[in-house]
């Protein structure tokens, strides 16, 4: 890791400011458990290291004028074991209890959480110059692409990796930053752009814009999934969240797609109808109808969809009664067992 | 006293002659009428204590003043020659000490002599460029950025069905097997394929190194000492006496430390020169790209049989991605399909094949859990095709004996099917079935594997004024419970608790030659030749005991005569008996699995298991238990998650953190049951006990896979069982008519 300067300023202004002033580069600090394993990798090499730990009040859990409000320190183990959060945004809940381990939990904060840099391999390796990093491939494209991105990729095509960003998205959830402008206050879809707009990054923010607080209206009906290959210490192969909110249906889906995920055709497809059994089906395979796998991910439509259908189904409270028709399937490729 | 003659030994499944000095063990085996008050019963480990409280010393522990820490510099490319190494800037780096490069470097011949320690051609992404000793070890690392190599790159062969030979193919024949095969009215084909897979022990591989004048002392996480020590006085052209390895708790190894690795001469060479202990350890990224792997293989094999399902012919033939150098030659992979059942047109065929990947190793039952997985998927579907059950077609293709023509010393098989199908409720295998989209199935595999043991093992037995006594062994504790159950062992002859004795091991400047600590033979080596050493010193205590009888007070107790003869102690010496002439000694098992299939989305879930063995006596049912337990678990993630994934493009690796490459965790395992078919193997060992340490490996992929095939109706091919894979064989089942 290269050496840096550590800083840990008392307000989230200074921090800002400290952020702005690096002369070799600066990033924000929060648990640390995304942004060391980028400092040890040399993914990431700021001559400045600004914590957020002494800013006083960015921890809490609470309910102001029919929203939960949660501090962008606030650990996602506390956001997982919240009453409030279990009982008005249960998706949000769900979300947290399925990330990482209990250590990672227990340090990882919801700000870093939603900040937090792809897990892409080829990303993550020093010895892959990625359009991520500044270079001129994305490697995925002709390498292997299994937990890539089957949704919104192109020329990158990561999957952002946070859960919290899911339930949120779904939640309709806004998010309130400070920079050198001040403070403003914007919906949480709109902190994430497609890598198509700039594939170096994947949230709005500027460089010093720091993520104070994040804003959640309380007591939609709500649900989360997560589809992974071990229960424990793994990130989601598909995962989604499905709010049933006066507003209507609101979708999400990760694991997907360099942002998480909405669909509108889902949310279209369910209406301001009662879900159904046939309604929840027909929102799954439309919100996948758009998706575009690369080589070595098509298995991930069928089973995103079968994650969407059975989200919708648990939001709404309506028991499951198995798929349809026989599941969708991926196209049957010939396999080196089916030589003789 | 010892003699020479000619013997057949299989370790880690591959048969070998050799030349055998015996020296005869008179101790009585240990059989079912042995009273037995230590061994045999469960003991909690005797260094448990110290593990769980961190006092424990593993090579990862030691530090000693002025200590140098080591990092190496790796190539990111999978085929290239090394232009140029220019180490000036690192050097200039404050706090580096010392940086090794081709150019420097004793050309120490390595793999075999295929290469040297550092050389021009790099093979793999991962091969060792050059070295760094500095005062800490981010400096170290800081230094590894400012090397510059110049690379003429290669283009690198990565597919093993186009790549060149890698040594000679190994051939097996009884009979003829493809016109018994071709003959046959049932014929089962296919082709399997089984993934490289990453040992990734907790503590990586590692080594820290002193010299004291011209003596070198050597900290190392091996699973053999003296081979390291073999190894390290070659290469650094040394003799034996003024090299001491030292590995006193070590943190697993399964196969990946085997042998003696470049980062223990680098350490020693690095200490050398800068007058300073040097330390090498591995990073979990070096561990996962350069420190072995269980090979890849693409099987295709052929049954034939018999309408009734007995079995006709066997072809098997497995090609073996030994990776960039691998000197070991394959694997034994067609073990199983030369040795599980009754046939008698037998052909396997290995053929090792290079590609420009990291070297493989042995890996925990080497070569049989990857045969295994395919055999018995295979027999499956003979079952099917003859409208059998599984378990009915192993029993009528059940040999009594190892179907090459040995004899065995027991073979406890039929009893782990019978015991294991009573626990899982095998009858309710035609049962079980769809509840909307759960698919539930039931497998279940065989396994054999070579375990009696081998000489050559020595020990000695010292007896303290107190009645306490030492054990001093070469051999290591790897985490098995080595250490528990020797203790069990000296204690037992010695009528003593297990807690009174002391094993020493870990030390070749301490014990004498013990075997590696590999292919299932700690315990059924090094235990008889504990027993035999703790056995004469009993005998001499017996004997003291005449000589100390006094007319009215009699004959004196053991604890007396410790008592009496004070430091004039009794010191007991003993060596592994040969092994029975023309009998085998296997352990034997028998896997089941239920699971239950999200036909949706392909995900796996074992929802029982059930794990009988039969390996003679049981020395400790604890630490047994947890072997099982190890193996078990270590066989789901190679069923279901493991696999090393490299960059189609480069060969780079690129899942090389826990992270991704998939270890199953303590919420991914079903309760495991673990039983063990009871009574010893008395012709096998003095104690009646045979080898367990890779048994509980062999046949959980393919119990599981069977259970999944089961499930879905459909073949699996291929593992992982990942859920890409599963929902294909799904669509494939629905398919089938
Ligand atoms: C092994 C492992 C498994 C994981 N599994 C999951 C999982 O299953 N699901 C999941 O969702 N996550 C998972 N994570 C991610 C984990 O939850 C996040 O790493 C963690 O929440 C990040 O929080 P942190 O406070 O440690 O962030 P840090 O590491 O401190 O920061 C992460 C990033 O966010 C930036 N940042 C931090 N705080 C702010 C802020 N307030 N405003 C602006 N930028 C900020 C930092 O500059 C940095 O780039 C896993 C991580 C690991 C290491």
């Amino acid at each position: 890791m290269r050496a840096f300067e550590y800083l840990s300023p008392k307000t989230l202004e200074a921090a800002s400011a400290a952020v702005r002033t690096a002369p070799e580069g600066a990033r924000i600090i929060a648990g640390g458990q995304d942004l060391l394993g980028e400092l040890k990798e040399r993914i990431a090499t700021p001559g400045r290291v600004v914590s957020l730990k002494a800013v006083p009040g960015l921890r809490g859990i609470r309910e102001e004028s029919g929203s939960l409000r949660i501090g962008a320190l606030a650990t996602v183990q506390e956001v997982a074991e919240s009453p409030l959060v279990r009982e008005k945004a249960p998706a949000l809940a769900e979300a947290a209890t399925s990330v990482g381990t209990p250590q990672i939990r227990a340090l990882g904060t919801v700000g870093g959480n939603l900040c937090q840099r792809p897990r892409c391999w080829y990303y993550r390796l020093a010895d892959f110059p990625c359009l991520k990093k500044g270079g001129g491939t994305c490697f995925a494209v002709e390498g292997d692409s299994r937990y890539h991105a089957i949704l919104g990729g192109g020329p990158c095509h990561i999957v952002h990796p946070s859960d919290l960003a899911v339930a949120l998205v779904a939640l309709d959830a806004s998010v309130e930053v400070v920079g050198a402008k001040g403070r403003r206050t914007i919906p949480i879809a709109d902190l994430y752009a497609l890598p198509a707009v700039d594939a170096s990054r994947e949230t709005t923010l500027a460089p010093d814009e720091i993520v104070a607080e994040v804003s959640v209206p309380a007591g939609a009906r709500s649900a989360f999934r997560k589809f992974r290959e071990k229960l424990s210490l793994d990130f989601a192969v598909v995962a989604a969240a499905v709010a049933l909110g006066p507003k209507g249906p609101r979708v999400a889906l990760g694991g997907v797609a360099p942002v998480p995920w909405r669909s509108r055709e889902a949310e279209a497809a369910l209406g301001a109808k009662p879900v159904t059994a046939e309604s929840a089906a027909a929102a799954a395979t439309a919100a996948l109808a758009p998706a575009k796998p690369l080589k070595n991910n098509r298995y991930k439509v069928p089973l995103a969809c079968a994650v969407l259908r059975r989200t919708i189904l648990a939001a709404a409270g309506v028991a499951d009664p198995g798929p349809p028709a026989p599941p969708a399937t991926p196209a049957p490729t010939k396999k080196a067992g089916e030589d003789f | 006293m010892k003699r020479v003659r000619r013997s057949q030994v299989e370790i880690e499944g591959k048969l070998r002659e050799r030349t055998e000095v015996v020296e005869e063990d008179p101790s009585p085996p240990w059989d079912d009428r042995a009273r037995l008050r230590v061994a045999g019963r469960p003991h909690p480990r005797l260094d448990g204590r110290a593990k769980a409280s961190g006092a424990a010393i593993y090579t990862q522990d030691v530090g000693l003043p002025g200590m140098l820490h080591a990092r190496i510099l790796r190539s990111p490319h999978a085929c290239a020659r090394v232009l140029s190494v220019d180490a000036s800037a690192a050097l200039a780096l404050d706090g580096v000490r010392a940086v090794l490069t081709q150019e420097n470097a004793a050309a120490i011949p390595w793999y075999g002599g295929t290469t040297r320690l550092l050389e021009r051609t790099v093979r793999y992404a991962g091969d060792e460029v050059a070295v760094v000793a500095a005062e800490d070890e981010e400096t170290a690392e800081d230094a590894l950025h400012l090397i510059r190599v110049r690379y003429a790159r290669r283009r690198p062969v990565l597919d093993p069905g186009t790549a060149p030979r890698g040594g000679k193919p190994s051939v097996y024949t009884r009979g003829n097997a493809r016109k018994a095969v071709s003959g046959a009215p049932v014929v089962v084909a296919g082709s399997y394929r089984t993934p490289a897979a990453l040992h990734q022990a907790f503590e990586t591989h590692g080594s820290v190194a002193r010299w004291e004048g011209e003596h070198l002392t050597v900290w190392d996480s091996t699973q053999h000492i003296f081979g390291v020590r073999k190894e390290l006085a070659a290469a650094l052209g040394l003799p034996l006496h003024r090299v001491r390895v030292i590995s006193t708790f070590m943190g697993g190894g399964f196969g990946a430390k085997n042998e003696c690795g470049k980062y223990t001469v680098f350490a020693a060479l690095l200490a050398r020169r800068t007058g300073r202990p040097v330390r090498c350890l591995l990073t979990r990224a070096e561990e996962s790209l350069a420190a072995g792997c269980r090979h890849a293989t693409v099987q295709t094999l052929r049954l034939g049989a018999r309408r009734d399902g007995r079995l006709l012919g066997i072809e098997h033939r497995s090609l073996c991605d030994v990776g960039a150098y691998g000197t070991d030659g394959p694997m034994p992979v067609g073990g199983p399909a030369r040795t599980l059942y009754r046939c008698a047109a037998v052909r396997t065929e290995e053929v090792p094949v290079r590609t420009n990947t990291g070297p493989h190793t042995a890996f925990r039952a080497p070569g049989y859990v990857e045969g295994t997985f395919a055999l018995e998927r295979a027999m499956d579907r003979v079952a099917e095709a003859c409208g059998l059950d599984p378990l009915e077609v192993r029993l009528r293709n059940y040999s009594p004996g190892d179907p090459r023509g040995f004899r065995y010393t027991r073979k406890g098989l039929r009893e782990c099917y019978r015991i294991g199908a009573a626990r899982i409720g095998w009858r309710r295998r035609a049962r079980l079935g769809r509840r909307g989209t759960s698919l539930r199935g039931l497998g279940l595999a065989s396994q054999v594997w070579p375990a009696g043991g081998a000489p050559p093992s020595h020990a000695v037995v010292k007896v303290n004024p107190d009645a306490t006594a030492e054990v001093l062994i070469g051999t290591q504790d790897i985490g098995t419970g080595t250490r528990t159950v020797l203790a069990q062992i000296a204690a037992e002859e010695l009528s003593l608790r297990a807690r009174d004795v002391t094993v020493l091991l870990g030390d070749t400047g301490a014990g004498p030659y013990s075997l590696l600590s590999a292919g299932s033979l700690t315990t059924a080596s090094a235990g008889p030749a504990v027993r035999a050493a703790a056995r004469d010193a009993r005998q001499q205590l017996e004997e003291l005991a005449t000589g100390l009888a006094r007319g009215k007070g009699g004959r004196p107790g053991p604890r007396e005569v410790c008592r009496e003869i004070g430091d004039a102690m009794v010191i007991g010496r003993g060596a592994r008996g040969p092994n029975p002439e023309g009998l085998k000694a296997c352990s034997f098992g028998a896997h089941f699995a239920e699971v239950e299939v999200d036909a949706e989305t392909g995900e796996v879930r074992i929802v029982r298991y059930v794990a009988v063995h039969e390996v003679g006596r049981v020395v400790n049912p604890l630490t047994a238990s947890s072997q099982v337990e190890g193996g078990v678990l270590m066989g789901i993630g190679f069923a279901l998650l493991e696999r090393r994934i490299e960059d189609p493009a480069t060969g780079r690796g690129i899942a090389v953190d826990l992270l991704d490459y998939k270890l199953p965790t303590a919420l991914d395992l079903p309760p495991i049951e673990v039983l063990f078919v009871p009574g010893a193997d008395p012709r096998a060992t003095t104690i009646g006990a045979k080898g367990l340490g890779e048994p509980p490996i062999i046949a959980a992929p393919a119990a599981i896979a069977n259970a999944v095939a089961h499930a879905v109706g459909a073949d699996l091919p291929e593992l992982p069982l990942t859920p890409d894979r599963v929902l294909e064989a799904i669509a494939r089942g629905r398919r089938a008519p």
